[in-house]
């Protein structure tokens, strides 16, 4: 506070000396600006997540040799949510993570959304980037329907991301995942770029070896709701399953057709489905074009499903061509509609939906919102029971046109991390789904039992530092730059995450060769160049504390 | 006790519950996080954040949305629960039964084991056997009930699988009903080792208690007389001094049914059991202020109530109490 009152002094008298004499811009320029404030960083609990609160402490170290004051502030992750999100232009840093779920196997949502200007305000920018530049990739990458050459936009755009730093990622973790080998033939079980094995072709190729024709999985939690238009960490997994979709993302992430027969491009706007015959929804009505149309219209509904909401918005109509024919014609050519679109959105029962629509018409009820007492898709499993929050359980579907081979699907709500490798080992649970304590404790089950078989999968997601571009220093790249020259990603992945993740340089995971820019890792690590970088932009290290480059001032006097 | 005393005591505790009602309301809000936080997602535009504010009525001005609290919950209404979108009633209802189902067997096997450990021990007073017992039955009081029970996991689970880890069912059991869930042996043999935790948990109290209020009857001048007149020493102590010393048990044990609603967040944690525990610390994770305000005030109604049931049983084992 007291250098605020201080140095506009220094300052003026400075200006008013090099008034007076040609020597002094010299001097001026050699003067450094005001002592950068303290900054913070905002992090999760150990409790909650130990390798990010790690990672946090690390960092604040690296910076700290910089000259800068960092004070990591602790936060339970919905205040921490609510602080970076609600209140844009009040927080420093923050980690933070991006999760992968199938539909980021195309780079759209991740490259667009997080760093698109138009987002900036209120959206998924939320560290304020704004680049022309940088925008116009995004949305060239957008409208190329050509992959290879969509491919190049998508590595420039990472590129550019490179340089300008608006994030230091870290790292891409490595997750594992578990099965009994003596349950489950291996050949059966498939990884699925950037996901792991706990996938829709495992969960229907699994082939079981004994009497044992059940996958039981662990969870760590329960879900809420079981509902065809709303996303959710857990109850995904089975509405996935539940409910079909024209277009499903295959294991290496490319968008295949499903409950469609076919698809083709009649021009960059006008995609021509034409549905599989013969598929019927679980309560024995047929699957029909109605339905399929019924399925894209209903969320474009406004203010009734705005989870999918977005990813209906680029369609100007869907239109009957004949019973087994549709033609979706876009507003605009979108190069992931494929996999954004078509795989994401579930086709429901128009007989079912439609009363549910129009008893919430009128009101603040969201169609996400409702609870439906039977689950009726048309996938290749059916819903059993849901015992809240106990399990939930679904069945084969024998009627399905590519019926599983398991019996009943089992998932398990483990809240004990520790005690899934137990159940594991004495066959409560077939199979694991999800590990979020110490991954070594999976590997070193694996080593003692060899009926267990470890998978473990780069994810498609990625953690990270966020910087508020909004507020000094951050808004200077140089300063930046810096920055995340100091931070080693090879020391973060073994050190934070045990070994268990990559270093990473972009929003497209290596996990994904053909999107994922080689380039684009800055591996950092080197404080001497850090410290020089830091330098040559205009920062000064006065007796062990950074400032500002000459001239400029600290603006934000309380955090 | 008399009719009016008994009203008083029945205005008090509505007067009690109104207080911790208007306490948990403003509680809540002044919580950092917004309830919002738990939607944040790619496409979470700002109209969207409105909508969820007004379906939420967190768009109202505090005083509004507290007056409607009252005005529901007076009509029996606990409101919506935010991430359930259902309402919190049957939300609590659905985990409740799991959760006493829990609680009440461990106290019921503690307390039982208590008094009759307690009162042996009294009587054992200054022996070896008090001298080996007494260090166990601290360290059971003081040991964390998570180690406890994972230990007890690695041994009766893991290594002889004897019981099952996790779960209140087998998976994919499936029943004509709930009664037939909980009746059934499935159950039982899930119920077991979470029940066993909280139990080696919970004996400590009473045990100690029993003990010492033994000890200190058996020094009283009746004890005395009963002696003189040739009782056998097993009488005494059951039929006379156990009498007597049970008068704080009692207490202890109700304000114990009333603290075991709230279930048992660790040994729910350990062994996964689907009880309110867990439920709670979801909701006030997930800012779910209706969801947390009700799972707190059925707690704080639990206590109340039983505390008002142990003042009325004091006074039956304890006539005196009554009178004054």
């Amino acid at each position: 506070m007291s250098e605020d009152i201080k140095n506009p002094t220094r300052r003026d008298v400075l200006a008013g000396a090099s008034a007076l004499a040609i020597v002094a811009p010299s001097a001026f320029a050699d003067t450094p600006g005001d002592k950068i404030r303290p900054l913070m960083l905002i992090a999760r609990p150990q409790a909650v997540d130990p390798a990010q609160f790690q990672a946090a402490q690390l960092v604040a170290q690296e910076w700290r040799k910089l000259g800068l004051k960092i004070t990591v502030q602790i936060m339970p992750p919905t205040q921490q949510s609510t602080a970076v999100w609600m209140n844009r232009t009040k927080w420093d840093m923050t980690t933070w993570e991006m999760v992968g779920r199938p539909e980021r196997s195309d780079p759209d949502e991740l490259t667009y959304s997080l760093f698109h200007s138009d987002l900036a305000p209120s959206g998924y920018d939320f560290v304020g980037y704004i680049n022309p530049e940088y925008d116009h990739l995004a949305e060239a990458q957008r409208a190329e329907l050509d992959p290879d050459k969509r491919a190049v936009l998508v590595k420039q755009a990472q590129m550019v991301i490179k340089r300008d730093q608006p994030y230091v990622y870290l790292v891409y973790p490595r997750r594992s995942m578990a099965f009994n080998s003596d349950v489950w033939d291996p050949a059966s079980i498939v990884e699925e770029a950037g996901i792991g094995i706990r996938n829709f072709w495992t969960f229907l190729g699994a082939k079981p070896l004994t009497a044992q024709k059940d996958m039981i999985l662990n969870a760590p939690q329960g879900t809420q709701n079981l509902n065809p238009v709303r996303m959710d960490p857990i109850g995904s997994w089975v509405t996935d399953m539940i409910w079909d979709h024209l277009v499903r993302v295959d294991i290496h992430g490319n968008p295949i057709p499903w409950a469609a027969s076919s698809l083709r491009w009649i021009d960059p706007t006008s995609l021509e489905v034409v549905l599989r015959d013969g598929m019927k929804f679980h309560d024995g009505e047929p699957v029909t074009a109605d339905d399929v149309q019924y399925s894209f219209e209903m969320p474009q509904t406004p203010g009734k499903a705005p989870q999918f909401f977005p990813n209906v918005v680029n369609i100007e109509k869907v239109t009957i061509v004949d019973p087994r024919t549709l033609r979706f014609t876009l507003k605009s050519p979108q190069s992931s509609f494929l996999t954004s679109t078509l795989s994401k959105i579930a086709l429901i029962p128009k007989h079912v939906w439609k009363p549910i629509m129009d008893s919430i018409d009128g009101t603040t009820q969201t169609v996400e919102d409702y609870k439906e007492l039977k689950h009726v898709g048309s996938g290749p499993f059916r819903f059993a029971h849901w015992r809240d929050p106990e399990e939930i359980m679904l069945e084969r579907n024998p009627d399905h046109w590519s019926p599983p081979n398991l019996e009943r699907w089992i998932l398990r709500t483990v809240s004990n991390q520790e005690a899934t490798l137990g159940m594991l080992r004495n066959g409560e649970i077939n199979f694991l789904a999800i590990f979020t304590g110490d991954p070594t404790n999976v590997a070193e089950l694996a080593k003692q039992l060899p009926n267990i078989k470890v998978v473990t999968t780069t994810d498609l997601g990625f953690q990270y530092i966020a910087w508020n571009l909004r507020r000094p220093p951050f808004d200077d790249a140089g300063f930046r730059r810096g920055l995340s020259m100091a931070i080693s990603r090879k020391l973060m992945a073994a050190a934070a995450w045990n070994g268990f993740a990559e270093p990473a340089g972009s929003c497209v995971s290596t996990a994904l060769p053909f999107w994922h820019a080689n380039d684009s890792l800055l591996e950092g690590g080197d404080l001497a160049k850090a410290k020089q970088m830091l330098t040559e932009a205009g920062y000064a290290n006065v007796s062990g504390e950074l400032h500002y480059p000459s001239g400029k001032r600290e603006e934000i006097t309380s955090g | 006790m008399t009719g009016r005393a008994l009203l008083l005591r029945l205005g008090q505790m509505v007067f009690v519950l109104w207080v911790v009602t208007t306490l948990l309301f403003f509680l809540f809000r002044m919580m950092p996080g917004s309830p919002l936080a738990a939607y944040i997602d790619t496409s979470m535009t700002p109209e969207q954040q409105t909508i969820l504010l007004h379906q939420f009525g967190l768009d109202r001005p505090l005083y509004q949305q507290y007056g409607l609290y009252l005005f529901n919950l007076a009509q029996g209404s606990l409101g919506f629960s935010f991430i359930y979108k259902t309402p919190v009633g049957s939300v609590l209802l659905t985990a409740l039964p799991n959760t006493l189902l829990l609680t009440l067997s461990s106290l019921l096997v503690a307390y039982a084991f208590g008094i009759l450990a307690g009162a042996f021990l009294a009587a054992r007073r200054g022996t070896w056997i008090e001298a080996v017992s007494l260090p166990f039955v601290l360290a059971s009081r003081a040991l964390p009930e998570f180690w406890l029970g994972m230990v007890l996991l690695a041994i009766l689970s893991f290594s002889f699988g004897w019981f099952p880890a996790g779960g209140a069912t087998s998976p994919g059991a499936s029943f004509p009903n709930e009664w037939a869930r909980f009746t059934s042996l499935d159950y039982l043999h899930h119920l077991v080792l979470p029940a066993l935790t909280l139990a080696i948990f919970l004996q400590g109290l009473p045990l100690l208690l029993m003990r010492s209020n033994m000890l200190e009857v058996m020094q009283e001048e009746f004890v005395v007389m009963s002696r003189m007149k040739g009782l056998s020493e097993w009488s005494i102590i059951i039929r006379h001094a156990a009498r007597n010393a049970l008068l704080p048990v009692a207490t202890a044990l109700a304000l114990g049914i009333g603290s075991s609603i709230g279930g048992n967040v660790v040994v729910e944690s350990v062994f996964s059991w689907p009880g309110l525990g867990r439920r709670l610390v979801e909701a006030v994770s997930a800012s779910d202020y209706p969801l947390a305000q009700g799972a707190f005030l059925m707690i704080a109604t639990a206590q109340v109530v039983m505390n008002c049931v142990a003042d009325l049983v004091y006074a039956t084992l304890d006539p005196r109490v009554g009178r004054r």
